[in-house]
C-alpha cells in the first residue's frame, strides 16, 4: 500500500475543491454533487499525499483569512455606529452559520493530522486528541481564531464603544434596537475555541467594558442626584437603578455575570453610605416602615451594610422601651395590667416594625429581641431586692427586674375570678396568657416568675378562685412548653391532682360522718404544695376543733404512714353575723374566724389586745395583722372591729387596746344600707407567716446558689474535664429557664465547689477544671 | 386584692334567729400530708421521699396523670425508702441498705 502513495495529489485536487470552499464561505448555493466531490476529494488527498492534510490546512486558512478581510472592509466601510454593529454582526451571523457547515466535509482531516504528529503543529494536536467532536474540530477552530485574529482585533474597541454607547443612550431613555447589542455579545461568546473556559473572550472584553461603562455613569450621575434630590429620593433612585441594571445585565449580558451589580452596588450604595445611614435612627424614630425596608433592600447588598442598621433598632427599642416605663412609672408599678399591657403594646409594636420594615429577617429578629430582653429586665422603674439571708452574710445582690413578679400578677388576674377574667371571652384570656408567656421568654429571673405564679396558684385553688379550671391546667401545660423546668411543673400538676383527690375524699368523708356538711377538707401533698414547714398556734374556736380529731381518724383509715400537718393560715370559711341591723355572710380566714368567736360568749364586751392573744394564742404579728383586717378593711365603709385608742397601722395596737363588734355593721350599697349580705373579708390569702415572707426573697437566692452547684456538677460529671469559658456557656444554657447565672456567683460557687473537693483547677492551666470524684 | 366588698349578693332567706352573734356556715379545712418517716430523703435515689423516685419522674414526664403513686415502705429496722427503690434493692440484696440488717417490711405507705 505505501508503494501506491503519490498517486493523488493535493495539487492535483485543490483546484477543484477551492471553488465550493469559497462558495460556501460566501454562502453562495452549493450543488449537491459539488458538496459530495468535496467529501470525496478529501478523502482522497487524506489517503494518498502524505503532506495532503498539512497543505490542505494551510490553504484553507489562507482561504479564511481572505474572506475574513474583505468582511472586514465591508464592515469598517460603514461610518455611523449603528450601521457598524448592524453590519458586522450581519457578517458574523453569516461567518459564525458556515462554521457548522464547512468543517463537515474535511471531518477526515481530524484523524489524517492526528496520525501525523511530525507535521501536525503542537496545538492542533493538543486540541484534536482531546475530544473529536464537531464543536472542536480543526476547521472550525481556524475559522474562529481566524476571525478572532484577523477583524475581531482589529475592530473590537469600536465595537464595544459602539454597543457601551448604545446602552448608555438606553440609560439615558433612548430607546434603540436592542438586538444591536445582543448580537454583540453573543459573537463574543461564541468566538471563543478555548475549551476550558469558553467565557474568555467575552469577560475580558465585552464584560469589562460593560462594566466600566456603567461605573463611570453612576460614578457621574449618583453623586449628582443625592445633592439635588436628597438621601430620601436617592435611596429610592438607587434602588430603581439597581433594578433597572439587574433587569439590563439580564438582557445584555450572559447569565452569571454578577460583576457588574456588585460594581453598581459600589457606586450608588457603598459610596453613599454614610449619607443612608444618617436616615436610619429618623426613621426607626418615625417608624417609617416603607423607607426603612428600601434602605434595608439597598444596605443589605453591601457586605455588613446592615449591621448599623441593626444597631439602631436595638438601641432605638431599648431606649424607647425604657423611656416608655419611666414615663408610665406611677402606672405600671402599682397595676400589673398596666404594666405587662404596655409592654405588649411596646412589644406588638416593634414586632410589627420589624416585620413590615425588615420582613422578620432573622438578624433583626435578633435584635429586637435583645432589646426586649434590656426593657424587661430593667431594674430603673422598679426593682426587686433579693437579699441572701445571714448564712452568707449581709452581702447584697443586684437588684432584679420586677417584671417577672407583674406578669404572675396579671396571670393571677386572668385565671382568677376577677372583673377582667368576667369581661373577657375564653380566647381573649387564651391570648393574653400566651403574651404573658411570650414575655416571659425575654425574663432572666424566671425562678422569681414561677415562685409567684405557683403562690397565686395555691390561693385560687385553696379558694376555690379559678375562673376556669381547664386554663388553668392549660396554663400548666404551656408552661412546659415554653420550656419551664420539669420538677417545677410537675409540681403545678401534682397540685391539681391533689384537688381532685381531695375533692373525693371530702365526699367520702361527709357520707361517713353525721356531722352537717359545713366542712369541706383539702389534705395536700406537702412535697407539692408546702413552702417549708412554719407552724403557727392557734387556738381554734370549739365549733372547728371539734373536727380535726375525727377528720384525722377517718383519715388514718384511708391511708397508713402519713402524717398530717394543719396549715390553719390558709384555712378558711364562712361564717353568719347576726346584729340588730341584719345578717351576714362573711367570708373569713381561720384566724379572723379565732378572734370573732371570742366575742360569741360576751357579744357586747369589750376585749383587750392581751386578752385576745390569751383566747387566741395567735403569735403577736399574726394576731395584729388580723385585727388589723378586722378593723380597717379597705372599701368598707363600716367596719366590723372597733377598738380604742387609735392607730394608724398594726403596730400601734399596744396591751391595753380594747376591740368590741360594731353593732351597726352594716353593708353599705350605693349610699343605702343594706339588712342582708355576703363580704369576703378574706383579702389576699396569706401562704406563709410574716417572718418566712422575709425569707422568701433570700430562699430564692438560696436555691441559686444549689441550682448553680448542681449544674456545675452535672457538667463536670460528663465532661470530666472543661474549660472555664466552655463551662459558664453550659451552665448558662442549663439554667437559663429559671435564671440568669451571675459571673459573681459562678465564681464563689466554683471557688466553693473546689475548696469542698468536688472538683479542682488544672495545674497546669489554671483555667480548666477537673473533676474530683 | 380585687375582691368588691361593694358587690354584694343576696344571701339565701333563713328566718330562725340564731342564738350566736357568729355562726360557722363552712369551714375549709386545710392540711398537708407527708410520709411519718424519720429521714425525709430515699437513701436509695437521693430524691425526697415526698416526691416520686427518679424512676417514676423520668416515667411520669409523659403520662403524669393517672399514675399510681410512688409510695413509701418501712423495713422492721424502721427505716424507710420508695417501694420502688427498695424492691429493685432487695433483688441484689435482701439488707437494708442503711443498717445492714436483713429486710422485712413493716409497713407500706397507702
Amino acid at each position: 500500500m505505501l508503494k501506491e502513495k503519490g498517486q493523488v495529489k493535493f495539487e492535483e485536487k485543490w483546484p477543484y475543491m477551492r471553488p465550493v470552499v469559497l462558495k460556501l464561505l460566501k454562502q453562495e448555493p452549493v450543488s449537491q454533487p459539488e458538496w459530495q466531490e468535496l467529501f470525496y476529494s478529501v478523502h482522497l488527498v487524506c489517503l494518498w499525499d502524505e503532506k495532503g492534510p498539512a497543505k490542505i490546512r494551510d490553504h484553507l486558512h489562507e482561504d479564511i483569512v481572505q474572506f475574513i478581510k474583505q468582511a472586514q472592509v465591508r464592515v469598517l466601510a460603514q461610518r455611523e455606529e449603528q450601521a457598524l454593529l448592524k453590519a458586522y454582526i450581519a457578517e458574523w451571523r453569516k461567518f459564525f452559520t458556515q462554521c457548522n457547515y464547512l468543517p463537515t466535509p474535511f471531518r477526515q482531516l481530524e484523524s489524517a493530522l492526528q496520525g501525523k504528529s511530525a507535521s501536525g503543529t503542537a496545538s492542533v494536536q493538543a486540541s484534536g486528541t482531546k475530544k473529536n467532536q464537531h464543536d472542536d474540530s480543526i476547521v472550525r477552530k481556524l475559522m474562529l481564531d481566524s476571525w478572532n485574529e484577523s477583524i475581531f482585533s482589529d475592530i473590537k474597541h469600536r465595537l464595544q464603544d459602539s454597543a457601551m454607547k448604545l446602552v448608555q443612550a438606553e440609560r439615558n431613555g433612548e430607546a434603540f434596537d436592542s438586538q444591536l447589542v445582543i448580537g454583540v455579545r453573543e459573537s463574543y461568546v461564541n468566538l471563543c475555541s478555548n475549551t476550558e473556559d469558553k467565557m474568555q473572550i467575552y469577560r475580558e472584553n465585552f464584560e469589562a467594558a460593560y462594566i466600566q461603562s456603567t461605573e463611570t455613569f453612576y460614578r457621574l450621575k449618583a453623586p449628582e442626584q443625592l445633592t439635588i434630590n436628597g438621601v430620601q429620593a436617592y435611596m429610592k433612585y438607587a434602588d430603581n437603578k439597581l433594578r433597572e441594571e439587574e433587569a439590563r445585565a439580564q438582557r445584555y449580558l450572559e447569565a452569571g455575570s454578577n460583576g457588574v451589580i456588585q460594581c453598581c452596588v459600589k457606586v450608588l450604595v457603598g459610596n453613599a453610605l454614610s449619607a443612608i445611614l444618617a436616615e436610619c435612627a429618623p426613621l426607626i424614630r418615625g417608624g417609617e416602615t416603607d423607607r426603612l425596608h428600601l434602605m434595608f433592600r439597598l444596605l443589605e447588598r453591601v457586605p455588613d451594610g446592615v449591621l448599623p442598621m441593626l444597631r439602631e433598632l436595638e438601641s432605638h427599642i431599648t431606649s424607647a422601651g425604657l423611656a416608655d416605663m419611666v414615663a408610665a412609672a406611677d402606672i405600671i408599678t402599682q397595676d400589673s395590667e398596666k404594666y405587662v399591657e404596655r409592654l405588649l403594646e411596646l412589644f406588638r409594636k416593634f414586632s410589627g416594625l420589624v416585620k413590615d420594615a425588615f420582613s422578620d429577617d432573622p438578624r433583626f429578629l435578633t435584635a429586637r429581641d435583645k432589646a426586649f430582653k434590656t426593657v424587661v429586665n430593667d431594674t430603673t422603674v422598679f426593682r426587686l431586692e433579693l437579699g441572701t439571708g445571714k448564712n452568707s452574710g449581709t452581702k447584697v445582690v443586684a437588684p432584679e427586674s420586677k417584671c417577672p413578679e407583674l406578669l404572675a400578677n396579671y396571670c393571677d388576674m386572668l385565671l382568677r375570678r376577677t372583673p377582667l377574667s368576667k369581661r373577657l371571652t375564653s380566647e381573649e384570656i387564651e391570648l393574653r396568657l400566651r403574651d404573658v408567656l411570650l414575655v416571659l421568654k425575654y425574663v432572666a429571673n424566671k425562678d422569681v416568675f414561677m415562685r409567684y405564679h405557683k403562690a397565686h396558684l395555691t390561693r385560687r385553688l385553696i379558694l376555690d378562685a379559678s375562673a376556669d379550671s381547664e386554663k388553668e391546667e392549660d396554663m400548666v401545660e404551656w408552661l412546659r412548653e415554653v420550656g419551664m423546668p420539669a420538677d417545677y411543673v410537675n409540681k403545678l400538676a401534682r397540685m391539681f391532682q391533689d384537688i381532685k383527690v381531695s375533692e373525693d375524699l371530702n365526699g367520702q368523708f361527709r357520707a361517713s360522718t353525721a356531722r352537717h356538711d359545713a366542712i369541706n377538707i383539702k389534705i395536700l401533698n406537702a412535697g407539692a404544695w408546702a413552702r417549708g414547714s412554719e407552724r403557727v398556734t392557734v387556738s381554734l374556736p370549739l365549733e372547728l376543733e371539734d373536727y380535726i380529731p375525727e377528720i384525722e381518724e377517718f383519715y388514718k383509715k384511708k391511708h397508713s404512714g402519713r402524717k398530717l400537718q394543719w396549715y390553719h393560715h390558709m384555712s378558711n370559711g364562712t361564717i353568719t353575723f347576726a346584729n340588730s341591723v341584719g345578717r351576714f355572710d362573711l367570708d373569713v380566714t381561720t384566724f379572723q374566724m379565732a378572734v370573732l368567736f371570742a366575742w360569741n360568749q360576751r357579744p357586747l364586751e369589750r376585749i383587750s389586745y392581751e386578752n385576745l392573744r390569751l383566747a387566741t394564742e395567735l403569735p403577736d404579728a399574726e394576731l395584729r395583722r388580723t385585727l388589723w383586717s378586722l378593723v380597717a378593711f379597705p372599701k368598707l365603709k363600716r367596719q366590723l372591729l372597733l377598738f380604742q385608742p387609735t392607730a394608724s397601722a398594726p403596730k400601734d395596737f399596744m396591751e391595753h387596746t380594747v376591740f368590741w363588734i360594731n353593732q351597726d355593721f352594716a353593708l353599705v350599697k350605693n349610699g343605702k344600707l343594706q339588712k342582708r349580705g355576703k363580704i369576703n373579708l378574706i383579702g389576699r390569702l396569706q401562704l406563709s407567716t410574716e417572718r418566712s415572707q422575709l425569707e422568701d426573697n433570700q430562699s430564692i437566692v438560696q436555691l441559686r446558689i444549689l441550682r448553680t452547684q448542681e449544674a456545675i456538677i452535672k457538667i463536670l460529671k460528663m465532661r470530666k474535664r472543661i474549660s472555664n469559658g466552655a463551662l459558664q456557656a453550659e451552665l448558662v444554657d442549663i439554667l437559663k429557664n429559671m435564671f440568669l447565672p451571675s459571673k459573681k456567683m459562678i465564681k464563689e460557687q466554683l471557688e466553693w465547689l473546689i475548696e469542698h473537693k468536688y472538683m479542682k483547677r488544672d495545674d497546669d492551666d489554671i483555667n480548666t477544671f477537673i473533676y474530683m470524684a | 386584692m380585687s375582691e368588691d366588698p361593694e358587690n354584694v349578693e343576696k344571701m339565701e332567706g333563713d328566718s330562725a334567729k340564731p342564738d350566736r352573734m357568729f355562726t360557722l356556715k363552712k369551714w375549709n379545712a386545710v392540711a398537708m400530708w407527708s410520709w411519718d418517716v424519720e429521714c425525709d430523703t430515699c437513701a436509695i435515689c437521693r430524691v425526697q421521699v415526698m416526691d416520686a423516685c427518679l424512676r417514676c419522674q423520668a416515667e411520669s414526664k409523659r403520662d403524669f396523670y393517672g399514675k399510681q403513686d410512688c409510695v413509701v415502705v418501712w423495713g422492721e429496722c424502721n427505716h424507710s425508702f420508695h417501694y420502688c427503690c427498695m424492691s429493685l434493692w432487695v433483688k441484689q440484696n435482701n439488707r437494708c441498705p442503711l443498717c445492714q440488717q436483713e429486710w422485712s417490711i413493716q409497713r407500706m405507705g397507702k
